[in-house]
């Protein structure tokens, strides 16, 4: 049980990682619609949102920025998915 | 003489295999899904099997007649592992990750087992080394066919200049088998380092996209940072 809980989480720190990085670009970044892209309660979205700034890896709250650890992560993930998509295997 | 050019040839291989297994590696670091473990360890026993090969040629006398066998067994297992995790990558990850723990256990048991039986059994009751490759190195052939289908249709569904690499390496790689099937049945020394030179060229192409997927991205992000950077700077 707990291996699922990993590999899930992994996945939506990724995905939520890439949302806040290109929705920071645009500007201000309002949660309802990083929750309707994310495809999460926003309860759980708030939960996911805490725990990236435990782990360093979003500067606050209120400016959800991702800090520098946290842009070196979703690069590596980047490029580690156009690997996997390159060598013809999917990650779901 | 062609012992030595075997020799290089083989090391090479082992090389290429050795640093792939270092990008192989990244799925697995990256996502901890143990299903992608099957690349760096089919990778991983491929190089071992080379280096291995490459070891005979220079001692062929040193472990005996097994390890011609050893040597089959191990990159019969290679395929295998490779084969798995492409099987396993389009399942969801939920359903499948109890089936893929139960299969690389068997795996490693299996080709535990079976190394620990041949080096146990006497040479002379082993099958005909000839039979033996032929049957391993058909099977070798058939894993490297679902991996060419398995990469191909991942390409054709999202087709991508960039993807069409990989299915052209395991092609590569299935040629490279082919060709050894005909050295074995008819001893064809052209046959042979063909093989040889067309699997050199397969691992050049898994070993081109892994760096053009890890480094070049990368330079090309900084390229454009500067490039983004340098009107400031002549303005000044």
């Amino acid at each position: 049980m707990k291996q699922i809980a990993r590999r899930d989480r992994l996945k939506i720190y990724g995905d939520l990682l890439s949302i806040l990085y290109a929705e920071n670009k645009e500007g201000k970044i309002v949660l309802t619609r990083i929750q309707v892209q994310m495809r999460v309660p926003f309860d759980r979205l708030k939960t996911y949102i805490s725990e990236l700034i435990d782990l360093g890896l979003i500067q606050d709250e209120t400016s959800l920025k991702l800090t520098e650890k946290g842009k070196q992560y979703l690069a590596e993930y980047k490029k580690v998915l156009d690997f996997m998509k390159r060598m013809g295997i999917t990650y779901k | 003489m062609y012992d030595e050019i075997r020799i290089v040839y083989e090391i090479i291989s082992a090389i290429l295999c050795f640093i792939l297994v270092k990008f192989m590696i990244k799925p697995y670091a990256v996502t901890g899904e143990s299903r992608y473990l099957g690349l760096p360890l089919g990778f991983g026993f491929l190089g071992a099997t080379y280096a291995f090969s490459a070891f005979l040629y220079f001692q062929p006398y040193f472990f005996g007649r097994q390890s011609l066998y050893l040597q089959l067994v191990v990159r019969a297992f290679a395929f295998m592992f490779l084969t798995m995790t492409y099987y396993f990558s389009r399942k969801k990850a939920k359903d499948s990750r109890f089936l893929w723990n139960i299969t690389i256990t068997v795996l490693l048991v299996g080709l535990i087992i079976t190394l620990l039986l041949l080096l146990s059994i006497p040479a002379d009751v082993l099958p005909s080394y000839q039979l033996m490759s032929i049957f391993i190195r058909v099977f070798n052939l058939i894993c490297i066919i679902y991996l060419c289908a398995h990469t191909l249709r991942s390409h054709i569904e999202a087709p991508d200049p960039e993807t069409i690499w990989i299915p052209l390496a395991y092609i590569l790689l299935g040629v490279s088998q082919y060709s050894l099937l005909i050295w074995i049945v008819d001893s064809s020394l052209f046959a042979f380092f063909a093989a040889l030179a067309i699997r050199w060229a397969s691992l050049a192409i898994f070993l081109f996209v892994s760096y053009r997927t890890f480094y070049c991205i990368e330079k090309r992000r900084s390229n454009e940072a500067n490039c983004t950077e340098r009107p400031i700077e002549n303005l000044r």
